[in-house]
């Protein structure tokens, strides 16, 4: 039979796109789908560290090693998503000592670079340290920027040949008899770039192989054709600071506990994070406890960060797996590693593997190991190249560097953009036209911001992650607005505005847990400002039926029984069209 | 970075028992100001109150010059945008903030970072800033031989060169040198000892305890008053002496505004260290500092607890006060002015750094109770010359774009003399109108001591 792809990978978070990059330039014809945004799932919504191996340097050695040969890699191949930020491991004077010792022990034996520093010597490196931090090690640790990653790996993927395809959601895993040949998905919008309001189409799309990586959703899939994955989902807070306190990642340096690291994340800096087992990666509760205590552990390591402003808080899943058997109770001793569960030696039905387990540091191994896996099934023999190939947007970083071209910005601007757009900076910032910021806090201009929506379509989340535009302070207050306004006329008014609410639900959606202090009054403006200045606190644009302009010129008949206009009011009052379709929270792209 | 020789037991190098890290932010420059940031919620409220970015389409504002820009920062980013340059430090960002954002302390601390970073040393500029910025150690050159300075700065030739070589706008007239300054004529007069016998007689003539250790003041008279404008620096003198106060004229350097302005941190530093030492000094000895110009008393009490921690930074700054507003508050000036008489009409300027004081409307009322009088308060438009920004040729236009509307006023207000506490808002009315400038000081002076 002719199938429509050799390999369907399923998932659009690190590992899905890291996949479907390896077999793409292996010459594999791939084709991935992912049932929101690139990044959607736990991807979207990690610590953002890249790790040293450091954290595992006791508990799990083998995954310590794999971490510093992928953050060596990954400097190389992805200078552009990944800050050289480095790491401490800060013992405190009640942190063991032997931990210390053993922490240390165990970095020199994984080969992981580490050196001891006294308290005043790390509280020169990172001056906001708490007075009586007693030491800290520090390793190579750095920042990584998930969504620039994942992206770049698929457009690599693109590049060589892959069909990427967002907002197709598998609704049915295509099995004749012991065989699996294909999926169904419902496409939110038609096949293509994303654009609102297209009618939704389902696609029956079959390939010799299918790759379920769906992480923590992994069991949903699995159980669409009567198979087993006991994903255990277990989630994690993390909290956004307003600015690095931190130039360097934070770690506490103690056996195990919630709350001990702190990452420099572009403008901000991220909390986290807890551990606690979900029954539902897509319905768990999220509690201001989880965000209390958050910020009052660590304040312990950074005292500032008590009095500092939060912008947002999130949580993530991880699709952590336990093979049949092992029982164990805690989430945090559940195994960090991945596995390759193939379908066909485990159930006996061909044709599919899942992925399940691992970490983002480490998806360029994991896709490897996953990509000569399908290779070997389908018989082809080609070598891995992810190693080497640098991602676009990252060749050629050094000569960037040299480069003193600002494109006519404000210094802090172009520097921030160029962060962003590595070796894609040229190409994407250099134009005639007038080229205004349109995010202020992140510093984002339309240049870019129309880069975005050409690789993305309408979807203003898909620009956000692309960009970080509305990742500030003012968290889409200011800035969504003006986003949307970069969508027309390509799109028409009624996508425009569906883009702009479904953004600022979501910049809304983390903002909640944040709302003291100075974020309170953020929001209290934003507010302010989209009612009074755009009408969104009762729009009549976006009611169903007409506005009923004699009521304008007479008042209110509220005297009148025979109301003509059918008991629609003008004062916000009748909202029965139910315009805002806010409840849909989920398709929402990745946090920050 | 592997250190495979390191000791692993548990000692911790440099920590011994007790230790105390010391001096985190030991230089201003090194002062990381991203968490000032967080107060920022970005109501631009600042940015309509800026007078340069309302006439320079090309200034970005003091929202994003502070609060932004530091967010965008990386603790080794040294990338500050030259636009920092064109901010006046006008300082009227900083009250205009509802949200208590250190705006000044941000621009300041960010120009000293541009002009350590970016600006070359060789530059025409920076010599120009650098000179502008230590008038006072030209100044006594000048004051030395004030008509030969006099003769040679109103030179066309000069203040083309002016121009030419420095960047010096050669509209603006270089302020005349007095024959003698204030300190020469302080001295003359037999210094400190001289005032406490004053002040003691008034205080007989007043009815008063004739020994009080209270009604003592340490005065900072800044450079102007003393190199060019000694009447008022005298009728300074006069006055409290004739309120029965003692008036003693500490050692001291200029008071470091202009240097902010121009991002000199480091010479701001060094002046700002012995104007600590020696005002805390005077306070010891049971004084108040009081100043007559208005950007001396804000950067002593504002801009030196943001940017220096000497020793003493923060009392010297607590018992600080403006010249007319410590009069207002340990004294009775109603009651004083009483039945006095002068017969004069004021258009009234408020410069910046008094509205920053909460100081805009003293002159004013203080001056209402003088028989004969007639203060018009010309508006709170900005003067537009900010001490030495307006002297600069890139920023001649602006800053007489932004003086326009106070030009205005001053021209339909009735008098024909302008009056302001600050000796560069002076020289700006002085150059825009044409009109003689007083100081406030002098009209007290007029009224009360005979
Ligand atoms: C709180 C937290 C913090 C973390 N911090 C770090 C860290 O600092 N460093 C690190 O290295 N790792 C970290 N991790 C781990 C890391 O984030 C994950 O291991 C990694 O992102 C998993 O990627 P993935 O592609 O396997 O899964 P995902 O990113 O979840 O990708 C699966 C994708 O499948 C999609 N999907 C689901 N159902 C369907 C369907 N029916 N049809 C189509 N698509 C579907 C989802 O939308 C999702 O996009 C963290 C994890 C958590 C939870
Ligand atoms: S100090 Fe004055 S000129 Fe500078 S940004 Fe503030 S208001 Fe504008
Ligand atoms: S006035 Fe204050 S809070 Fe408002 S934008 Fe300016 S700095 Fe921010």
């Amino acid at each position: 039979m002719a199938h429509d792809t050799e390999v369907l990978v399923l998932g659009g978070g690190s590992t899905g796109c890291g996949i479907a990059r390896d077999l793409a330039m292996r010459g594999l014809e791939v084709t991935l789908v992912e049932r929101g945004n690139l990044t959607d799932g736990t991807t979207g919504r990690m610590h953002g560290l890249l790790h040293s191996g450091g954290r595992y340097a006791v508990s799990d050695q083998a995954s310590a090693v794999e971490c510093i040969e992928e953050n060596e890699i990954l400097r190389e191949i992805a200078g552009h998503c990944v800050e050289l930020t480095g790491g401490l491991f800060v013992q405190r004077p009640e942190d063991p000592d032997d931990y210390f010792r053993e922490k240390l022990e165990g970095c020199r034996d994984c080969d992981i670079p580490a050196r001891v520093l006294s308290g005043r010597e790390a509280r020169e490196v990172e001056p906001y340290l708490a007075k009586d931090v007693k030491r800290a090690i520090q390793v190579p640790d750095g920042a990584v920027d998930p969504f620039r990653l994942c992206v770049a790996n698929a457009i690599d993927a693109e590049n060589y040949g892959a069909r990427i395809e967002t907002h197709a959601e598998v609704i049915d895993l295509l099995r004749d008899g012991d065989d699996i040949y294909g999926v169904t998905v419902r496409h939110d919008s038609g096949p293509g770039k994303h654009t609102h309001k297209t009618p939704g189409t389902t696609e029956d799309i079959t390939a010799e192989y299918v790759v379920n990586a769906t992480g923590a959703w992994a069991g949903q899939i699995g159980a669409m054709a009567d198979l087993d994955v006991e994903v255990r989902p277990s989630k994690g807070v993390m909290t956004i600071m307003n600015v690095r306190q931190v130039d360097t990642v934070i770690n506490r340096c103690r056996p195990k506990g919630d709350a001990d690291i702190i990452v420099p994340h572009e403008t901000t800096a991220i909390l986290g994070t807890t551990d606690e087992e979900v029954s539902d990666p897509d319905d768990y509760p999220e509690e201001k406890w989880e965000v209390d205590m958050m910020i009052d552990t660590l304040s312990e390591l950074v005292p500032i960060l008590e009095e500092a402003r939060t912008i947002r808080s999130f949580w993530g899943v991880r699709p952590l797996y336990e093979p049949p058997g092992r029982g164990t109770k805690d989430p945090t001793d559940i195994t960090r590693d991945f596995f390759l569960l193939d379908h066909a030696e485990r159930d006996g039905v061909s044709g599919m593997s899942s992925i399940v387990g691992g970490k983002f540091t480490t998806y360029r191994a994991m896709a490897e190991e996953i990509s000569n896996h399908v290779c070997d099934q389908l018989g082809v023999r080609a070598s891995c190249a992810t190693a080497k190939e640098a991602l676009p947007g990252s060749e050629n970083l050094a000569v960037l560097e040299e480069g003193m071209d600002d494109f006519g910005l404000r210094s802090p601007i172009a520097r921030r953009s160029k962060q962003r757009l590595g070796s894609r900076s040229q190409e994407v910032l250099e134009t005639d036209d007038p080229n205004p910021v349109v995010c202020q806090c992140e510093g984002v201009t339309r240049a870019e911001v129309q880069d975005a929506i050409e690789q993305s379509g309408s979807d203003l989340n898909a620009v956000r992650i692309r960009t970080r535009a509305s990742m500030g302070n003012c968290q889409g207050g200011f800035c969504c607005a003006n986003m949307a306004n970069e969508l027309h006329p390509e799109y028409d008014e009624e996508t425009t505005r569906e883009a702009l609410d479904e953004l600022f639900q979501e910049r809304w959606k983390g903002e909640r847990h944040a709302l003291w202090g100075e974020q309170l009054s953020q929001a209290m403006l934003n507010y302010a400002l989209h009612a009074t200045t755009m009408n969104r606190d009762n729009d009549p644009a976006s009611r169903t039926e007409g506005v009923d302009y004699g009521v304008f010129d007479s008042g209110a008949q509220t005297a009148s029984p025979a109301r003509s206009d059918g008991g629609k009011r003008t004062d916000g009052g009748d909202r029965a069209d139910g315009s805002r379709s806010s409840s849909d929270l989920r398709s929402d792209g990745g946090e920050r | 970075m592997s250190d495979a020789e390191q000791p692993m037991d548990d000692h911790v190098p440099g920590e011994e028992q007790g230790f105390e890290p010391i001096e985190v932010f030991p230089e201003a420059e090194d002062m990381d100001l991203r968490p000032g940031a967080d107060n920022c919620y970005k109501c631009s409220t600042c940015d309509t109150n800026c007078p340069v970015a309302e006439v320079d389409d090309e200034f970005p504002g003091p929202k994003f010059q502070g609060p932004e820009q530091w967010r965008l920062k990386r603790q080794e980013d040294h990338d500050i945008d030259e636009s920092v340059m064109k901010c006046s430090n006008c300082m009227r960002c900083d009250s205009a903030c509802p949200s208590e954002v250190p705006l000044s302390q941000m621009h300041n601390t960010a120009r000293a970072e541009y002009v350590e970073e970016n600006m070359s040393k060789l530059s025409r500029e920076y010599w120009r800033n650098r000179m502008l910025s230590n008038y006072r150690k030209l100044a006594p050159l000048a004051a030395t031989f004030p008509r030969t300075a006099n003769f040679v700065m109103g030179l066309s030739a000069t203040q083309w060169m002016g121009e030419k070589v420095m960047g010096i706008a050669s509209e603006r007239e270089f302020p005349e040198f007095a024959t003698q300054t204030f300190r020469a004529w302080w001295t003359e007069r037999g210094g400190n000892d001289t005032s406490r016998e004053r002040a003691r007689a008034a205080r007989a003539r007043r009815g008063e305890e004739t020994e009080n250790p209270h009604k003592r003041i340490a005065y900072f008279h800044g450079c102007y008053s003393n190199y060019n404008t000694p009447e008022v620096a005298k009728a300074l003198v006069r006055v409290y002496e004739h309120l029965g106060y003692a008036v003693m004229v500490p050692e001291q350097s200029c008071s470091g505004t202009p240097m902010f302005a121009n991002g000199m941190l480091e010479d701001a530093r060094r002046a700002a260290e012995t104007n600590v030492r020696e005002l805390a000094d005077a306070i010891e000895n049971g004084a108040d500092i009081v100043a007559s110009c208005s950007s001396c008393s804000m950067s002593i009490r504002q801009e030196y607890p943001e940017l220096f921690d000497f020793e003493g930074t923060e009392g010297v700054a607590a018992n600080t006060w403006d010249a007319v507003e410590y009069l207002r508050v340990h004294e009775d000036l109603k009651d004083e002015l009483e039945g006095t008489a002068v017969d004069a009409e004021f258009a009234y300027h408020a410069p910046c750094h008094a509205r920053n004081q909460g100081l805009d409307g003293q002159t004013v009322e203080v001056l209402s109770a003088i028989d004969g009088i007639d203060v018009e308060d010309v508006g709170d438009s900005c003067s537009g010359i900010s001490g030495t920004y307006g002297w600069k040729e890139e920023n001649y236009e602006t800053s007489m774009k932004i003086g326009e509307e106070m030009f205005e006023h001053m021209e339909d207000a009735e008098a024909t003399t302008g009056l302001t506490e600050c000796p560069t808002c002076s020289m700006q009315m002085g150059h825009g109108t044409g009109y003689e400038i007083t100081h406030t000081l002098e009209v007290l002076e007029a009224a009360l001591v005979d």
